[in-house]
């Protein structure tokens, strides 16, 4: 157990610095950033002499944009992991040695999440910076969602990992990657214009479309790690503590869900491309 | 693999897109339908909406009156706003019958319509109101009627008075002027004919009579449905009603008037929310009392085709709170500690299409003219440190602080917003500084 367990750390060690001695990490937290001081920039110049504007989160917003930049890069590079070693053949010569899939993965897991642990650790930075030359309040409300922020990154990078583990070449898994949350969006998008129709004016066969696409977009707002982590900003912004720790206990069981698949999945699949 | 997950994404795309554009080039369709007509107290006064056949929920404020009345109305789907509207100005037929009042399946009570009227103490205007049945409900409204007869024939009484003053004006400046003409340069002598004021408007209004079923419930779930004359249900009267209650009572909340806009007011109802200003503000602050309810359940009540969600909670502005001082402070220090004042409301005229508030002068009031609002105001000069301030509420009487009042106003360094475009690169600086220690380390 202690073996296995100093193997996850080695290969934990061994991705987690390769991506933090890599220049796309910071240049990611940079365009997330920049995109943040871009809507700060315009809501500063939005208030303008005599106007005011009443807000308990006036960063949250900008946090939720920053958070989804980084959560769409952990994604990414999740669900390319798996599929990379495989693609390259090394994790054939990995599992020749005392490697399984579940400290595989796990190794996997915990790199992305740490690397994500401390995306959120510079945006805390980034933010306490904004408002030492702003004013902008750095408030609780803020602190709580970088905490809740810690979750959902977990919930993106089980989400990424079981992309990968379904998928043996970079390439397929990126377009899979992309299939899969333009679908999403697809759906949610057309099940909110059949939602602004009449349901009596509705043909039959459209009616049956927009029940078909309730049940499709319910299922979606429990599989989509984005669903999360609107639902895990939003608790914060209603100051519901009970909702914020049921929506912690969501992101654990997601997370334990889809890396069981994901290990299962990898286990039935094997190691080569 | 590949090529499944984007054949599978490109289908359904398209048909997904597709089947959502045929759907919207659909024409609204009108129909005749039961609906029940709501006048429902809201809290502070009274909501007046209507609950169509898809609503299966009305939702009333506890022990306070509340009007229901079945109509045939015409009904048609807004897509704009998602919503159904009531073409009552085409159709506005009432519905014959008793409510039957149901909980846990039993018959609790059978109501019979009632006249009834609102009356406005303040005005038309004011959102005070309170609901007249039988006797009393004429009696407003006759009192009203009485009111307005008796300003018309005081009007007509004003306009001849006015006309009377005119002609008095004229002879008067007549008079002057011939005397003027004549050589005549001592005193006049003449009295002055005085203008008359115009009469008072009613400062109370009723609403006409009409008639509905009164409910006033304790908390909790009911169902009415309504039964005509011949002993039959009516289709489609069967309604939910969730009678509620307030969560927490007697908040304090404000609503700010900025200098710059008027009419859009905001409100600060938690303590924890920020005023966030640049510190050049006017700010009127009026002080409510305030009640808490559940978010779903009173924007239902005020339509109930609105949403909501049920986990949030929202305050409703009660009463006005009076005798009191606003008072602008820093830390422990006064800044500012104001009185409540009235203001006039100026258009500007000409191309500029604005306003300004002027302090209600006794010019003005000369000139007949009303208030158009009372509250605190709150200076904040552009010469104040760029930091954080309170707005709090005192007794006039005895200064005692009025709970939860406090406020948080945060002034903005809206000069420094160019920083924001360079405090993104301190990452890329992290990372020059890992990356160049990394290499170095290698290459010891």
């Amino acid at each position: 157990m202690a073996s296995q367990g100093r193997i996850t750390k080695i290969l934990l060690k061994r991705d987690l610095l390769y991506s933090l001695y890599s220049w796309g990490y910071y240049g990611v937290l940079f365009v997330s950033f920049f995109a943040s001081s871009f809507i700060l920039k315009n809501f500063l110049d939005g208030i303008r002499e005599d106007d005011i504007l009443v807000s308990a989160f006036p960063l949250n917003y900008p946090l939720y944009i920053t958070i989804i930049i980084i959560s769409l890069y952990l994604v990414l590079i999740s669900a390319i992991s798996i599929s990379r070693e495989r693609e390259q053949g090394t994790l054939e010569v990995l599992f020749y040695g005392p490697v399984t899939s579940k400290n595989f993965l796990m190794a996997k897991f915990w790199k992305d999440f740490f690397l994500g642990v401390i995306s959120l650790g510079f945006t805390a930075v980034y933010f306490f910076l904004v408002s030492f030359f702003t004013n902008l309040g750095f408030t609780p409300g803020l602190v709580r969602a970088l905490i809740m922020g810690v979750f959902l990154i977990s919930c993106v990078v089980s989400f990424g990992l079981f992309i990968s583990s379904l998928t043996s070449r970079v390439r397929s898994s990126v377009i899979t990657l992309i299939a899969v949350f333009g679908a999403f969006l697809a759906i949610q998008f057309s099940y909110s214009t059949l939602l602004g129709l009449e349901k009596e004016s509705l043909p039959t066969s459209l009616f049956y479309v927009r029940e078909t696409l309730q049940l499709v977009f319910k299922g979606i707002n429990w599989v989509s790690p984005f669903a999360y982590l609107s639902r895990g900003l939003d608790s914060v912004i209603l100051d519901n503590w009970s909702l914020f720790f049921t929506n912690v206990l969501y992101c654990i069981v997601y997370v334990v869900i889809f890396l069981s698949l994901s290990i299962f999945i990898m286990n039935r699949r094997g190691v080569k491309a | 693999m590949k090529k499944n997950s984007l054949t599978l994404f490109i289908i359904i795309v398209i048909s997904l897109f597709g089947v959502s554009t045929i759907a919207m080039a659909e024409a609204p369709v009108l129909r005749e339908q039961l609906v029940f007509s709501l006048t429902s107290f809201n809290g502070s006064g009274y909501s007046k909406s209507f609950c169509p056949a898809t609503e299966e929920t009305i939702y009333l404020i506890a022990n306070e009156s509340s009007i229901i009345s079945p109509r045939k109305t015409i009904v048609y789907f807004w897509p704009i706003t998602q919503k159904y509207m009531a073409g009552f100005s085409t159709l506005n037929e009432e519905v014959a019958g008793k409510l039957e009042l149901i909980q846990n399946g039993k018959i609790i009570e059978t109501l019979d319509k009632v006249s009834y009227s609102l009356y406005y103490p303040k005005g038309y205007y004011s959102e005070k109101a309170v609901v007249y049945t039988e006797a009393s409900a004429i009696e407003s409204f006759e009192k009203y009627q009485s009111a307005v007869e008796q300003f018309n024939a005081q009007l007509r009484q004003y306009y001849e008075n006015m006309a009377q003053y005119r002609e008095s004006f004229n002879r008067f400046l007549e008079e002057v002027r011939r005397r003027r003409e004549a050589g005549d340069t001592g005193p006049i002598n003449i009295p002055i004919p005085q203008e008359p004021k115009p009469p008072e408007f009613v400062q109370f209004y009723s609403t006409e009579l009409a008639q509905g079923f009164v409910l006033q419930l304790p908390v909790g779930s009911y169902e009415i449905q309504l039964r005509a004359e011949d002993g039959t249900l009516v289709e489609g009267s069967e309604k939910k009603v969730i009678v509620f209650a307030s969560r927490r009572q007697g908040g304090t909340g404000y609503e700010i008037i900025p200098g710059n806009r008027w009419t859009k007011k905001e409100n600060c109802d938690e303590p924890s929310w920020i005023i966030h200003a640049i510190g050049k503000n006017e700010l009127y602050f009026n002080p409510f009392l305030q009640d808490e309810y559940n978010e779903l359940y009173h924007n239902k009540l005020v339509d109930p085709q609105n949403v909501g969600r049920l986990e949030r909670w929202k305050w409703v502005h009660v009463d006005p709170i009076d005798n009191i001082k606003t008072i602008l402070g820093f830390k422990q220090q006064i800044l500012q500690s104001v009185d409540k004042q009235p203001y006039f409301v100026k258009q500007i005229p000409g191309a500029e299409l604005g306003y300004e508030i002027l302090n209600y002068s006794d010019e003005l009031k000369q000139q007949g003219y009303q208030p158009t609002f009372e509250s605190y105001k709150v200076i904040l000069d552009p010469n104040l440190p760029k930091r954080d301030y309170s707005v709090s509420l005192v007794q006039s009487d005895n200064n005692q602080p009025v709970s939860k009042s406090e406020r948080v106003i945060r002034l903005l360094k809206k000069d420094n917003a160019g920083y924001l475009y360079a405090i993104p690169f301190f990452p890329l600086i992290v990372a020059l500084i890992v990356i160049l220690s990394r290499r170095s380390h290698i290459e010891k």
